[in-house]
């Protein structure tokens, strides 16, 4: 999500409550008896204020499962998830005077720290990367179609070799006998430009058909595939080079084609990648969150009784 | 030239338009972590509540004195029949502790936990924070409505008045006149015609090993004694004693005819008969010595008298134990003693009236200042002529070392608690213990306490 102007409010509210929270805690740590304390007055008010903004953070989940709950609009959760969860730790650590506390709080506090630190590693990232992408992906498609769209353009590059291939080869059928036989006893008896050039062809196109079924396939087909030689846009470009060189002029468009599907390949991996950073963090932030969520409840109770 | 064409129809097709209702790695990944995490979460807080007791709950570690009751949380989280709740109070700790309250006026009486709070850590309960006591003695209210003490202190740095003895107008009560300089210099006359340079531990010293160099007794100090002295801290200087730290220099010679024999150091009644039964005795064993001539003696300038001449063995007695007490009363006794003359023969010897403790309301330990001279504190002591003069070191001199923050600052300890008690021990009672050691450590439920 892009934190932009829109989130002015958002962000002033966060930073007056916080600076209020703030103001209140310094006279009373230091002017109270038992020093911070979570069972102190202000010390519940502070751990039931974060408390209900964890469980309204946690409900963006929910909130995004039903789409159509009429609850406000989705940006304004989001917005509310992303501010009120920045303030909640702060007030979590006024809650326990800046302790962590036994076992079970301890664990509490722990947790938060991973939930918060990936929380607002995750905003930087919204914030930052889809821009990135934008500018440095122009072939992205829909992440989860990636594995389908691979498939595609291995069927393409397919198609693409058996056309160019097939042309290749037909130049060489559309020959004359006379030139055949040339092509057979090439060198002895001149003609050696079409004798050769027939040769090369054939050549050409099984070379083509093994670089599609050596290189292109298993690198169209294998998600990542780095380390292939297609995987680097400098190898690629002079491999295509060399195809290039023995392919005629009408024909290289095909070629360009081709190399264009490997493009597309290596931008769809770099995508796969930037795509597993940018909600990587949810594998941890968001199991993290509900882990913390149900030992915060328990440790309500807990505190309560104690 | 590019024949690969990117029109929205041609990506379109691509796409699979249910592609969000198949199963993705990433979302399976993402919601099975969902679900893991917080069962493998609550699955960890059943088996810390199976393997150790309620001891998940704590907040904390307990203070070193309640560690061992770490299993046992019943102790002091005491749940009363059909209370869902169980916090900690008064009553669970005045089980085991009687905890006298501060001043019979006090305005309020905390809760224990107030001031003593647990699960901080391996701490000492008594160590309680400046904000406990300030919480009165930073605006003081009495029920009485008249605050007997300094009613604005809020730290040791912060507004805590000199300490009282220090304050103008004060002196130093005793009734012995003392010196301090002079016993300070050197080549004193000593013990023996000794010349002697007395030191400040000649005289005071928190623990007594026996053996005092100035005195004329060796006291016999058990080495368990002195073990158990310096286990306990010894904290105070004890009093000055004639016989310990003075009879050695200053004699109390009466007559020549005895030597060194000396008169014991005690009231006038005393010393009175003392110098009559010494006399009867000495006549009947010398019956000639009533019409002897006492030469006069070089060894007091002061002596003025002229020895009377008797007539009998009675006058002889008077005569010569009234020499022995004027040598007394007007020299030997004099330099330390206030003397009052009365109707009486005898004189009245004002009380020593030495100050033991200079501070009533707070604690001092000599023994945790041993590794510093005496002179660092107690600076004027080398200089003080006047026994009215008080050598208690200000309380700048404290804070030199301690300060609130404590050893987190590079300091002493300066909170509160430090000097001052809150709890009012003269007033404790003994408690009478009633739980099993099983009860205590966690092997047996803990019986509620009645009342």
């Amino acid at each position: 999500m892009l934190i932009d102007h829109t989130h002015r409010k958002w962000f002033f509210g966060s930073i007056a409550g916080l600076a209020v929270a703030t103001a209140a805690y310094i006279p009373y740590s230091l002017r109270s008896p038992q020093e911070a304390r979570g069972g102190s007055a202000l010390g519940l008010t502070y751990g039931i204020t974060a408390f209900l903004f964890m469980i309204f953070v946690g409900l963006l989940g929910a909130r995004k499962k039903v789409p159509v709950w009429r609850v406000g609009r989705a940006q304004s959760w989001m917005r509310g998830h992303l501010w009120l969860g920045f303030v909640s730790f702060p007030l979590i650590l006024f809650h326990g005077g800046f302790h962590f506390g036994g076992l079970l709080t301890r664990a509490l506090m722990w947790l938060f720290v991973f939930v918060w630190v990936s929380g607002i590693l995750g905003a930087a990232l919204q914030h930052f990367m889809p821009r990135f992408q934008t500018a440095q992906l122009p072939l992205e498609t829909i992440y989860e179609q990636i594995d389908r769209v691979r498939g595609q353009l291995a069927e393409e590059a397919g198609q693409l070799v058996e056309e160019t291939c097939s042309a290749l080869e037909g130049e060489v059928s559309r020959a004359s006998e006379r030139q055949r036989a040339m092509s057979a006893s090439a060198g002895t008896q001149g003609g050696l430009t079409v004798a050769s050039g027939l040769q090369a062809n054939q050549q050409v196109s099984t070379q083509l058909r093994q670089f599609l079924d050596d290189e292109m396939l298993p690198y169209l087909e294998r998600a990542g595939a780095h380390a292939m030689s297609l995987g680097n846009e400098a190898q690629a470009q002079a491999m295509f080079q060399r195809f290039r060189v023995l392919l005629p002029p009408e024909l290289h468009s095909n070629l360009d084609d081709l190399e264009n599907i490997c493009e597309e390949k290596r931008q769809l991996d770099k995508q796969s990648r930037l795509h597993k950073i940018l909600h990587g963090w949810l594998l941890v932030h968001i199991p993290l969150s509900y882990a913390l969520l149900l030992l915060a409840a328990v440790h309500a109770v807990v505190a309560l009784k104690f | 030239m590019l024949r690969r064409t990117r029109t929205t129809k041609k990506l379109a097709k691509r796409i699979d338009l249910q592609y969000f209702a198949h199963p993705h790695p990433f979302r399976t990944w993402r919601f099975w972590l969902s679900v893991t995490i917080p069962l493998f979460a609550l699955g960890w807080f059943i088996t810390q509540r199976a393997q150790g007791g309620q001891k998940v709950y704590s907040s904390g570690q307990l203070s070193r004195a309640h560690a061992v009751f770490t299993q046992q949380c019943g102790l002091c989280h005491v749940t009363q029949a059909g209370e869902f709740t169980a916090h900690v109070t008064d009553k669970a700790c005045l089980t085991c502790h009687d905890a006298p309250l501060h001043h019979a006026n006090q305005a309020f009486a905390p809760a224990c936990s107030t001031c003593h709070v647990e699960h901080k850590g391996a701490v000492l309960l008594q160590s309680t924070s400046d904000a406990a006591c300030t919480e009165c003695h930073a605006r003081l209210r009495t029920r009485d409505g008249q605050p007997h003490y300094v009613a604005t202190i809020t730290s040791f740095e912060n507004k805590h008045p000199e300490f009282a003895a220090l304050r103008s107008g004060k002196s130093d009560p005793s009734g012995v006149r003392l010196n301090h300089y002079v016993h300070l210099q050197p080549n004193l006359m000593g013990p023996n015609n000794t010349r002697v340079q007395m030191t400040c531990d000649d005289c005071h010293r928190a623990i007594d090993m026996g053996t005092w160099p100035y005195g004329t007794e060796t006291h016999p100090v058990a080495l368990n004694d002195v073990h158990v002295s310096l286990r306990q801290g010894n904290a105070y200087m004890a009093p000055p004693e004639f016989t310990k730290q003075c009879a050695g220099c200053h004699t109390l010679q009466f007559d020549q005819r005895f030597g060194n024999e000396q008169v014991p150091h005690d009231k006038p009644e005393v010393v009175h008969a003392f110098l009559l039964k010494k006399f009867e005795e000495y006549i009947l064993a010398h019956p000639a010595a009533i019409h002897e001539i006492d030469p006069p003696n070089r060894q007091i300038p002061e002596r003025a008298r002229i020895p009377k001449a008797a007539h009998n063995a009675s006058e002889w007695v008077q005569f010569r134990v009234d020499d022995a007490e004027w040598l007394l009363y007007a020299k030997t006794c004099k330099q330390c003693h206030t003397l009052t003359p009365t109707t009486d023969p005898l004189p009245q010897i004002a009380k020593s009236n030495l100050t033991a403790r200079w501070m009533a309301h707070a604690e001092f330990d000599h023994h945790a200042h041993r590794m510093m001279s005496c002179t660092a504190c107690h600076a004027r002591a080398t200089d003080s002529r006047e026994t009215t003069d008080v050598l208690l070191p200000g309380i700048q001199t404290c804070r030199q070392c301690h300060r609130p923050q404590g050893p987190a600052k590079e300091a002493a300890e300066g909170r509160c608690y430090e000097c001052h008690q809150y709890h009012d021990w003269t007033e404790a009672k003994p408690t009478k213990g009633g739980f099993t050691i099983q009860q205590l450590r966690g092997g047996a439920k803990v019986p509620v306490p009645q009342g």
